[in-house]
């Protein structure tokens, strides 16, 4: 809180003042939010034209449900290998921009274009130029690698090739905090470690990384509920949950649930279980970040 | 750090004999992961150019024939043009929309002493927890309720209050200089006044900065408007991309009509990024905390 005395004491001004803010909050956060819950005890029949009450029914077929266990499976791994896979990549690269001497800031914009890459454009693109019989790319790996890549038709393949776009799009968002995360270290640290002769790799593992623990932990935070909630127009671009359901992400199911299939209620136990989720790591950014601030 | 550094490389340059190996690995690794990072988009670029029969010649990476023509079919016949008028309308909406209210917001939080303050932060903060696939079944039917289906309303409202804004601009008042607030309100200067020729003008940096985060969120929307805008006309980019898909001739799809419309799709956040980098950066810092 601010050290000033608060120089406004309008009650109803303050009241105008929040007014649009709540009324959007409440209308179109919290109504349908709270509502989620409540359609979720819910089965809808007849194009639902007729709901009725039906208890806890959506998620016991959720929770028995082999098509939800796979897709949730599936969701977490790839929320796994996209978490590891931006994490690694972007520290790459972060450490030689904080390590380059000239061209510093041109380099940086280089590095962080793809925070503007929209998701579809980034599927659209890579949907063709790893396409399995006429992507460049696809040619290129597979003359240097002899192997074939179809996954059009192959799961696993599928679900690397979505993970890497992914991972692709979210390069940006990362380099950009762990840049500025570099920046805070005292230079004193970099200097007397340099003059004890530590090398480069022991210097990033030993010293950087532990530093950047409080930035590392918000990045996978966020890039955990990107991987979950924001990577719907890659499956719906590049596989449409296929092949073989190998890349039927809860994001893409629950769409399909709802609006393909009109289960509206259990589509609804489905966002809960995602609202869950969110929870989850919003609770656990908070605790670590008040005990990194606490041990600051 | 950046000047001493500078100096020092322009000394060891000076130095004869000295080569810096290790820059030269830091600036080629540099290189080689930027060139890694931007190559799909090149060949994109270069796709964007060619007609059907040269990109089903899977090697030919050149330019082709077609020149830009590829972006005037996709704008034209495909109706990227009115697609992008859609999304820009959308994105300005939300900008203004979200920055103006969470400006109000703020200022009441901040500057206004009332009950519950802490409780009414908290409010707004909470809905971070609320993402759009949380509530997407009872958002898609309010909307039809409200007969909103198909209007700029159902791809705006839902976004132009936000608790990132209210909370960016908060600590961005917070840390403006007591005595500047005390030295206004001694003056008689009412609210609104205080806010547009004090807290504006002192923010500009921050307005910025968030204007920029929420124009790149908004033009990334695509979910949403799927779900809630079945007419084609008004659609936004991000979906017409889907549409586009379908784009085919004698049974061949039309990748470089595709590559165009992505490139399309992909120019305005970019500009803004490349424009705007300097207060969209220093807005992310703030925003960790």
């Amino acid at each position: 809180m601010p050290e000033f005395t608060k120089p406004y004491e309008s009650r109803w001004q303050a009241f105008l003042l929040l007014l649009p803010t709540f009324a959007v909050l409440i209308a179109f956060l919290y109504y349908p939010g709270v509502e989620t819950f409540r359609l979720s005890l819910q089965q809808t029949i007849l194009l639902g034209t007729r709901k009725t009450f039906v208890g806890l029914e959506n998620y016991a077929t959720l929770a028995t449900s082999s098509a939800y266990h796979w897709s949730f499976a599936i969701s977490v791994a790839f929320a796994a290998v996209v978490v590891v896979g931006t994490l690694v990549a972007s520290l790459f690269v972060a450490y030689l921009l904080f390590q380059v001497d000239v061209g510093s800031s041109t380099y940086l914009i280089a590095a962080i274009w793809p925070y503007a890459l929209p998701t579809a454009v980034a599927a659209s693109v890579l949907l063709f130029l790893l396409h399995p019989s006429l992507g460049i790319i696809t040619y290129v790996l597979e003359s240097l690698t002899g192997t074939s890549l179809d996954w059009f038709t192959n799961g696993p393949q599928a679900f690397a090739i979505v993970a890497v776009v992914a991972i692709w799009k979210q390069l940006g968002y990362n380099i950009i905090f762990m840049v500025a995360s570099l920046n805070n270290i005292p230079e004193t640290l970099t200097e007397s470690a340099k003059l004890d002769g530590v090398g480069h790799l022991k210097m990033l593992y030993r010293v950087y990384v532990p530093l950047m623990s409080p930035t590392l932990v918000f990045l996978v935070v966020m890039n955990t509920i990107y991987a979950f909630f924001q990577t719907f127009p890659l499956v719906d671009l590049m596989t449409s949950g296929g092949p073989n359901e190998a890349t039927n992400l809860l994001i893409f199911k629950l769409y399909r649930d709802a609006f393909e299939f009109s289960n509206l209620g259990l589509a609804s136990a489905e966002s809960v279980v995602l609202f869950a989720i969110v929870a989850i790591l919003m609770y656990v950014q908070l605790r670590l970040s008040e005990s990194y601030t606490t041990y600051a | 750090m950046a000047t001493r550094s500078t100096s020092e490389s322009t000394l060891a340059r000076l130095l004869p004999g000295d080569i810096d190996a290790e820059q030269a690995l830091v600036h080629g690794g540099l290189v080689v992961s930027i060139f890694l990072m931007g190559l799909p988009l090149l060949l994109a670029l270069i796709m964007s150019t060619q007609n059907t029969t040269e990109v089903y010649q899977i090697t030919n990476v050149g330019i082709g024939s077609q020149g830009l023509s590829n972006y005037e079919t996709v704008l034209g016949e495909y109706n990227f043009g009115q697609y992008m008028i859609n999304s820009v309308v959308m994105s300005v909406i939300i900008v203004v929309g979200k920055v103006t209210l969470s400006l109000f917001a703020a200022l009441a939080l901040v500057y206004y002493r009332f009950p519950y303050e802490r409780a009414v932060f908290m409010f707004i903060l909470l809905t971070l927890l609320l993402p759009v696939p949380v509530r997407i079944v009872p958002l898609f039917d309010l909307m039809a309720r409200l007969g909103w289906g198909n209007t700029l309303m159902a791809i705006t409202g839902p976004y132009i209050a936000s608790a990132t804004a209210v909370f960016l601009f908060r600590q961005h008042f917070m840390s403006i200089p007591a005595s500047l607030v005390e030295n206004a309100h001694l003056d008689g200067v009412g609210p609104l006044k205080f806010l547009w020729e004090v807290l504006i003008p002192m923010s500009r940096g921050m307005i910025a900065g968030v204007s920029v985060i929420t124009f790149i969120y908004a033009w990334n929307q695509y979910l949403w408007p799927l779900i809630i805008m079945s007419d084609q006309s008004k659609q936004v980019v991000q979906v017409g991309l889907r549409f586009l898909q379908a784009a085919s001739q004698s049974g061949l799809t039309r990748w470089g009509i595709i590559m165009a419309g992505a490139v399309i799709a992909l120019l305005p956040p970019l500009a803004v990024l490349i424009v705007m980098h300097r207060p969209l950066l220093k807005t992310l810092a703030i925003q960790q905390k």
